[in-house]
């Protein structure tokens, strides 16, 4: 039976404001709490776009020989869902649940550096605009405009002027440059606030996982980002100023693109993974009424996932002629990233076990995220292997791989943090059974989709495609593709159903709906302004459990 | 006021609730004319100069602004504090399972769960991995000297793994005895069988109900079909030579003997029983008291 304990908490009651005021509150804030939110907001907004464009390439590959798009159109479509999903759906999510849930775990007022933390949002807020204004440059929105074709990682001598004229790569390579000086500023944001400011009490051992894990994400975005900023620079230069720096007909080098890019893009997958972490680090506990089982361990993983992700991004490039000892390096380095990832697993399946597992929502997506983030982690295993990787590379099956891991570990564990925190952000419960709709609908749909995937691609079918002929034994593997990309859609305009509907009429949550133990429930839902009216001290991992039995309080165990 | 004391204290500030206020940072509207003008400035070159015109002329002033908010003074802005007791409530109801009705004990008292109560040493995997490992010994020479009609061929095929110039050799060269491969066989077996040994001292405990079957059929099993589907790449040229009937069986006297001597074993208590905090470090607790049925059965 969960218990109830009073503590020391402030309300505060708010005049209602006119519409002007709102506006103008949301867009002066400094407060890290409108901040994430609004990242959150925009991160959604850019989610339903991105999904859109994943459904009109899907209709276009349902049946083969299909006209549906054209193939600039094509082009353009699944460049721009590829970056959106990265840099203006994953990233600025996952920023903005740290923005919001960093000080308010750590017990802090607000995050180091406020004034940079709305400089952050707001430049990488602009380069998302600027991307998508793309589509009114050029030939206009009718013709798409100048929006970019180059995909996700715009490869050299691909984005040189001589085979990318007009502005759509600078469209794409300003943007990238926008949200990665917003990226930086929100990590470095992010290290001091962890570093300097959490409550008394709350030594780096106390501190909760969800913080340990984005300090550790924080540090590599220094590491992983600056190279992308770096060689959008130098692309940029190559246009702008006639340097060659990726010009092969002029002694440059597009495999020095690629080292640029990967050192960034391999490094990302775990920046936009590691957060997921956290959340089922917070999510499973409490839902299965257990401690974490190993935080050391855990902590151990995150700082050893973090090292061993900088050594991997060359097996992108196993095709590229790396040599026997750059493939036998890359592919192992690859391979060994799995054992911290496996103590991961390990330990929440060990946390769970014995535990008294309750199913809510939130533990529904954890649960599928853990089945489904060992399915990812198997077939990058396959793909690590260099022998694999060059029968397999540019096929569809590296698409549902990391599909796998984008959308079956990141997304499911973001709708679980969803469902979790949700109560805290708006002081409203989502409903369980839009929110079981929700999850088992999007799982058929998932499993549907990225599953069959792998099947086209063994059979040969290549990526970005724009058609295929009849009879090559895609036809129906594409089809039910499809049909399951459609089925998550389903499930995702439920869960904005939910979102929205909840926000005004879900039942009330009051300040710990979920009987959990972290700081942020100490407060009330939404909390105040300044988090807490006094300061927090804390005396183990497990603050609200102590407050809450203080005839066994954790303080006793840990030493 | 004394749970409040517990939670709270005053942050050294001195403004937190003496005053009723709470100093925040002022909002303020320059960092995203900044980014705007950043932004703008880049755009201009995918649009038009005047729009990069625009943008420097944002960031200027932006610069200036933001300045002004933090020097010489960080600008603050008191925001009312209005303290009253709030219950930190939950509706949600955590339904507890029926537990077994055992002795009480000092791990079974408390609120916690302790897992597990009991171990055994580190060495008695190694002892079991040794046994073991003699007695898979013995199906490997039968099977050596039905077919090979010598019982250095299953040695000499372990140690083949090892040596590259043995891929093309024949089966009556692996028939015949050789130091070389004597040795690196011997240490490779010697070496896979001591892992795995540790391996079941430290799973045994799990499954204490049925040692025999675990141990001696259900992990040599799983462990055999690991390798079957792994040997291709471990070792091509076992994998091509090897017999699976007869490697099962081995594998089989390998988990019955390793199993029986670790069971014959004494089982520590764990440093987590003796003194709880290592278990609660490692997150071994649960919230309400519940114990493993065979432990407690075992403690009756």
């Amino acid at each position: 039976m969960a218990t109830t304990t009073a503590v020391d908490l402030t309300s505060q009651t708010k005049p209602k404001k006119l519409l002007l005021q709102v506006a103008h509150d949301w867009l002066t804030t400094v407060d890290h709490k409108k901040i994430g939110i609004m990242y959150i907001v925009y991160a959604l907004v850019f989610l339903v776009i991105a999904g859109f464009m994943a459904m009109l390439i899907r209709i276009q590959l349902a049946v083969p020989n299909n006209h549906f798009l054209s193939p600039q159109v094509f082009n353009r479509l699944f460049t721009m869902h590829g970056t959106t999903m990265v840099f203006f759906v994953g990233m600025p999510i996952l920023f903005g649940f740290g923005n919001y849930l960093i000080p308010l775990m750590i017990g802090a007022r607000d995050m180091a550096f406020p004034r940079l933390n709305a400089f952050s949002f707001w430049i990488s807020a602009f380069g998302g605009i600027l991307l998508y204004y793309s589509y009114v440059g050029g030939s206009g929105l009718y013709g798409a405009g100048s929006a970019p074709d180059v995909s996700w990682w715009a490869y050299a001598p691909l984005t040189e002027k001589v085979f990318s004229p007009g502005h759509s790569t600078d469209y794409w390579t300003f943007s990238i440059l926008l949200s990665g000086i917003g990226t930086t500023g929100t990590a470095i944001n992010i290290v001091a606030t962890i570093l300097s400011m959490r409550c008394k009490g709350m030594t780096m051992t106390r501190l909760p996982l969800l913080p340990w894990i984005y300090l550790v994400t924080s540090f590599l975005v220094f590491v992983a980002v600056s190279p992308l900023t770096a060689a959008q620079i130098m692309i940029t230069i190559d246009r702008y100023l006639g340097a060659h720096f990726f010009d092969t007909q002029a002694g440059g080098s597009a495999i020095l693109w690629f080292h640029f890019f990967w050192i960034f893009g391999h490094p990302e997958v775990y920046i936009l993974v590691m957060p997921a972490f956290g959340f089922m680090n917070e999510i499973i506990p409490v839902f299965s009424r257990k401690a974490i089982f190993g935080y050391p361990a855990m902590v151990a993983a995150t700082v050893s996932i973090g090292f061993i992700s900088l050594s991997v991004w060359a097996h992108h490039m196993f095709i590229d002629g790396l040599g026997a000892g750059g493939n036998i390096f890359f592919t192992a380095a690859t391979m060994v990233i799995s054992v911290p990832t496996g103590i991961k697993i390990f330990n929440w399946l060990a946390t769970m076990w014995g535990g008294k597992i309750q199913f809510k929502t939130p533990m529904l997506f954890a649960t599928g995220f853990l089945f489904q983030f060992l399915g990812a982690g198997l077939t990058g295993i396959v793909l690590s292997s260099a022998p694999m990787d060059w029968q397999l590379n540019n096929t569809y099956f590296v698409v549902a791989h990391f599909h796998y891991v984008l959308v079956g570990a990141i997304l499911f564990a973001l709708f679980a943090a969803f469902y979790y925190w949700y109560p805290k952000m708006t002081g409203r419960m989502l409903s369980e059974r839009l929110g079981k709709w929700h999850f088992w609908l999007f799982v058929i749909g998932f499993h549907l989709t990225f599953d069959l995937m792998h099947v086209p691609g063994i059979l040969g079918m290549p990526r970005r495609i724009y058609t295929y002929e009849a009879g090559r034994g895609w036809d129906s593997w594409n089809m039910l593709v499809s049909a399951g990309g459609f089925i998550q859609a389903i499930a995702t305009v439920i869960f904005v159903v939910n979102m929205v509907w909840a926000f005004y009429r879900g039942r009330v949550a009051g300040p710990d709906p979920w009987d959990a133990w972290t700081l942020e429930w100490a407060t009330t839902s939404p909390p105040p302004d300044y988090n807490f009216a006094v300061p927090p001290s804390i005396s183990s991992r497990r603050p609200l459990w102590d407050l809450k039995h203080p005839e066994d309080v954790d303080s006793h165990y840990e030493y | 006021m004394s749970e409040r004391a517990a939670m709270a204290h005053n942050d050294g500030t001195g403004h937190a609730e003496s005053e009723g206020f709470v100093q925040l940072p002022a909002p303020t509207i320059w960092p995203l004319i900044l980014a705007l003008g950043v932004s703008l400035s880049l755009a201009g070159l995918v649009t038009h100069w005047a729009i990069t015109v625009l943008g420097v002329c944002l960031v200027l002033p932006a610069i200036v602004g933001w300045f002004v908010q933090i020097f010489p003074h960080e600008r603050h802005e008191p925001v009312a504090v209005s303290t009253q007791i709030v219950p930190i409530s939950t509706e949600w109801i955590v339904h507890v399972r029926p537990q077994p009705e055992i002795e009480p004990s000092a791990a079974t008292t408390g609120r916690r769960q302790v897992l597990p109560l009991e171990s055994y040493s580190l060495f008695v995997g190694v002892k079991g991995g040794i046994a073991g490992g003699i007695a898979m010994t013995v199906p490997a020479a039968i099977f050596g000297l039905l077919k090979y009609h010598s019982v250095w061929y299953p040695i000499n095929l372990l140690a083949a793994g090892g040596f590259v110039s043995w891929a093309s050799e024949s089966d009556a060269f692996l028939a015949q005895f050789h130091l070389y491969g004597l040795l690196a066989g011997f240490a490779i077996h010697a070496f896979s069988s001591v892992l795995v040994g540790l391996l079941y001292g430290a799973i045994l405990p799990m499954f204490p109900r049925r040692p025999i079957l675990t141990a001696g059929f259900i992990a040599p099993l799983f462990w055999t079909g690991l390798l079957y589907t792994s040997l291709g790449i471990l070792s091509p040229i076992l994998d091509a030579r090897i017999n699976w009937l007869w490697f099962i069986v081995s594998q089989f006297a390998f988990g019955l003997v390793a199993g029986f001597v670790v069971n014959l074993q004494v089982r520590v208590r764990t440093p987590q029983f003796r003194a709880l905090p290592f278990a609660v470090r490692a997150g071994l607790h649960t919230d309400a008291p519940r114990v493993d049925e065979s432990l407690g059965d075992k403690n009756k």
